[in-house]
């Protein structure tokens, strides 16, 4: 479904990306982890065709799309739902419109199943009847909520999800675990999910992949990781650091 | 586009890390360097601007606009920019009225003329360059703040994640009301320094209004290069400043660097334009 | 009727805030003016980073203009056989309004923005009151070299943009009109007096400093992040524009007069 071959990406003269080559299979959840600044919001940005990388191939749905124009790329990602480690969400709007713009942009729906969609999204995001809120009048966690239901409310079959958890308490993120799990099941969707909480990603995630540097260090399944031999994984796998 | 942010280019180019320098650059190239980040900035620029321009055109022409942010979008300019370019055209027309009055006392000392020859060449010249600097000034760098805090807050990145344009989306309801609201505020403009002028001839050179109040000198050339001169800068100054604000970066430095480049890019495109509009109205229409 | 008596309301008050945030500013660096106190060497960076950051598009500008000039003068200058008077009345116009409103607007646009957008980025990220702890008095450090070095660079751009305007004009009256450069000259240096440089040149000295103070004012000013920095340097340059003009009108004829009375006395 999703195939990165050999993406390289400089920054300056400096590579922030260097030969990153993985495969993820139809209906696969990727969990994508390492240390903060290895390159895995850059990674989710080159795949989503926001950034174009200097070297190397990325397929979408058996599609290369490292080279396609914007237009082209437009139908490309109507396939791919994002999540924003950054939010990301429509200052000039409120929350309900910024839930169905995706859906209006696609125009399929009409305006009263547009609203009973995101009154039904917003449910279950635990924020029901906030519609009418301004961003700016929310605090982390809501937002935080909110970009997840404007990057699933079409179903798209790719999801992208960049720290949909962080800044939310326990309970809150364990509760967004189980709804990425469900969507997961009911959508035979392929993910993509970036986070710290690994506890959190061990209960979703089939496969594994860990940057260090702009290298990817380890992919493998879940038991793979619980049994890699290199330090760096290990390491970052039980939260010990070096001084230790 | 003459070496504005050219600082900031070289800052990101020129911080090269560790690692990865088995060629250390002798100082020829690092001079070299020097020079090139600052061209290709320029020239990447203009590429950009260019670009920028032609999918604005084709976007105004194809597919579905939303007419409300374009209305939005007007009463906006409008509204950012009336006391301003009250002000500053009514400075205008007393300081050109007090300048040219001290020229006639110079040379003929007839000020019944005065106010015929001032409204072709406000027509013509004044209004349309200084009223469009006023608005880049304005509302210029007000598209690049709202857009550059989009595209550093990654805004941009999710409209186009969910397949807009961010040209078609953002930059053509700017364009359009851009271009309406110039020409409109350039009339304004015109209307607001001639009273000026009109006032300030009374008051220090006692021209009676009626004198003053003279149309008799405009052509339908000064009128057609007016209107001419004032849709390219109506066109110009959303693109520019536009495209300022799509290509923002960093955080909250990238929108003050964004704003910078598009009050700096702007005028200069104005005055490019009004140098060769004027050129090429001159050449069309040499003297009645 | 209400909505706008509230609306003028709140804008007188916005603005009388303004007036005395500049008026403010202007004391505390008065007060560091006895005894005077500059860093040396900031000085000398912010004059090179001021020169070097407007140089470019000061002379683009100025080229322009003065080709617009010429082209513009053509008309007149064709229709009434006055090629004589091509010189001296872009000379005239370039040196006491043209020169120096063009060149103070694109010096503020790209000065004085940037200075509020520098200042504004240090006031959000907390490195403005990083240097406070540091017992670093930040108008001393930052605030008094940029003063310094707008004033004195929009003085010499001025000069310099004079020039090249001229340059422009007299090569623009050759192309279009057939004026030849020693009719222009000529026409320059017998009709217009030095006066005539010298308004423009003290005027410039003014701009600079109106600069200065607006955008170190709104610089320091910034709250609110992202949005809070443009918006700064949105308000600078407007702010900057309409200080330019009212001076202008304020002070030309103030400096004819006084220029006048010096005359009138010394003979
Ligand atoms: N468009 C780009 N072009 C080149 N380099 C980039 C680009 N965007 C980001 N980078 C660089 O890529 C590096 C990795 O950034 P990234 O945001 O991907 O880190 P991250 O792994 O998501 O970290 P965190 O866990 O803190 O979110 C940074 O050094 C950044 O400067
Ligand atoms: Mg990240």
């Amino acid at each position: 479904m999703i195939r990165v071959a050999h993406v390289t990406k400089y920054r300056g003269r400096q590579a922030v990306l260097k030969d990153v080559s993985f495969e993820i299979p139809a209906g696969a959840s990727l969990a994508l982890i390492g240390p903060g600044g290895c390159g895995k919001t850059l990674l989710t940005k080159i795949i989503g065709g926001l950034v174009r990388p200097d070297q190397g191939e990325v397929w979408v749905d058996g599609q290369e799309i490292t080279r396609l124009s914007e237009i082209e790329l437009t139908r490309v990602r109507f396939k791919i739902g994002m999540l924003f480690q950054n939010y990301a969400l429509f200052d000039f709007m409120d929350v309900g419109d910024n839930i169905a713009f995706p859906l209006r942009q696609e125009g399929k729906l009409d305006e009263e199943e547009i609203a009973s969609q995101v009154e039904a999204i917003l449910k279950e995001v635990d924020l029901p009847g906030i519609e009418r809120l301004q961003v700016n009048e929310l605090s982390g966690g809501m937002k935080r909520r909110v970009t997840f239901a404007r990057a699933v409310i079409r179903r798209p079959p790719i999801l992208v999800y960049d720290d949909p958890t962080a800044g939310l308490d326990p309970v809150t993120s364990s509760k967004i675990f189980i709804l990425l799990d469900r969507l997961q099941r009911q959508g035979a969707t392929t993910s993509i999910t970036i986070s710290h909480d690994l506890v959190g990603l061990r209960s979703i995630c089939t496969k594994w992949a860990m940057l260090v540097a702009g290298e990817v260090v380890f992919f493998g399944t879940s038991e793979e990781i619980e049994r890699s031999p290199t330090k760096v994984v290990r390491q970052f796998w039980m939260g010990e650091s070096d001084e230790v | 586009m003459t070496g504005v942010g050219a600082d900031r280019s070289s800052g990101s180019t020129g911080s090269t890390g560790e690692g990865e320098r088995a060629d250390r650059p002798s100082r020829i190239a690092d001079i070299l360097a020097s020079v090139g980040a600052p061209v290709f900035y320029v020239l990447s620029t203009v590429g950009d601007v260019f670009k920028t321009f032609g999918l604005a055109v084709y976007y105004t022409f194809r597919g579905k606009k939303r007419w409300d942010e374009v209305i939005n979008q007007c009463y906006q300019i409008g509204n950012r920019s009336l006391v301003f370019i009250t002000v500053v055209m009514a400075f205008l027309g007393m300081i050109l009225i007090f300048q040219s009055g001290l020229q006639v006392k110079r040379i003929t000392g007839d000020f019944s003329q005065m106010g015929a020859v001032y409204l072709p060449l406000l027509i013509r010249q004044f209004s349309p360059i200084i009223g469009a600097l006023m608005i880049a000034t304005r509302v210029g760098t007000g598209i690049a703040a709202e857009i550059g805090s989009m595209v550093v807050t990654e805004q941009v990145d999710a409209l186009r994640m969910n397949a807009t344009q961010p040209v078609k989306y953002l930059i053509v309801p700017r364009f359009i009301a851009g271009i309406f609201m110039t020409l409109v505020l350039v009339v304004y403009s015109t209307l607001v320094s001639f009273l000026a002028g009109m006032l300030t001839a009374h008051v220090y050179f006692e021209v009676p209004y009626d004198t003053f109040w003279d149309i008799s000198l405009v052509r339908w050339a000064d009128l057609l290069i007016g209107v001419t001169k004032t849709l390219c800068f109506g066109m110009a100054i959303p693109v520019v400043s536009g495209q300022a604000g799509l290509a923002a970066f960093g955080g909250s430095e990238g929108v003050g660097w964004a704003t910078t480049a598009a009050v700096v890019n702007s005028s200069l495109a104005v005055i490019m334009l009004d140098f060769v509009v004027g050129g090429v109205g001159f050449m069309v229409f040499p003297t009645n | 009727m209400n909505g706008v008596l509230h609306r003028v309301g709140s804008s007188i008050l916005s603005l009388s805030r303004e007036v005395g945030g500049l008026a403010v500013l202007l004391g505390q660096i008065t007060v560091r003016l006895f005894p005077p106190h500059l860093d040396g060497k900031e000085t000398w960076r912010s004059f090179y980073k001021v020169g070097v950051k407007s140089t470019p598009i000061v002379v683009t500008t100025a080229l322009l203009t003065g080709a617009i000039m010429a082209v513009q003068s053509s008309a007149f200058i064709e229709e009434w056989g006055a090629y004589g008077l091509l010189g001296w009345g872009a000379g005239f116009s370039i040196m006491r309004e043209v020169g120096p409103i063009l060149i103070g607007l694109m010096f503020s646009g790209r000065v004085g923005a940037n200075n509020t957008a520098e200042l504004g980025t240090m006031k959000v990220t907390e490195q403005i009151d990083a240097l406070r702890t540091l017992a670093i008095d930040p108008i001393s450090y930052l605030i008094m070299p940029r003063f310094v070095a707008m004033i004195v660079m929009l003085v010499l751009l001025t000069v310099i943009g004079d020039l090249f305007a001229l340059v422009g004009a007299m090569i623009f009256a050759d192309l279009m009109i057939d004026v030849s450069p020693q009719v222009f000259w000529h026409s320059l240096l017998e009709m217009t007096y030095l006066i005539d440089f010298l308004v423009g040149v003290i005027k410039a000295g003014f701009f600079g400093f109106a600069i200065a103070l607006v955008s170190c004012h709104y610089g320091l000013k910034v709250t609110g992040g992202a949005v809070g920095v443009g918006r700064a340097v949105n308000n600078c340059v407007v702010a900057s524009a309409i200080g330019i003009f009212f001076l202008d009108y304020l002070l030309t004829p103030l400096i004819d007069s006084a220029w006048a009375a010096l005359f009138i006395r010394y003979g």
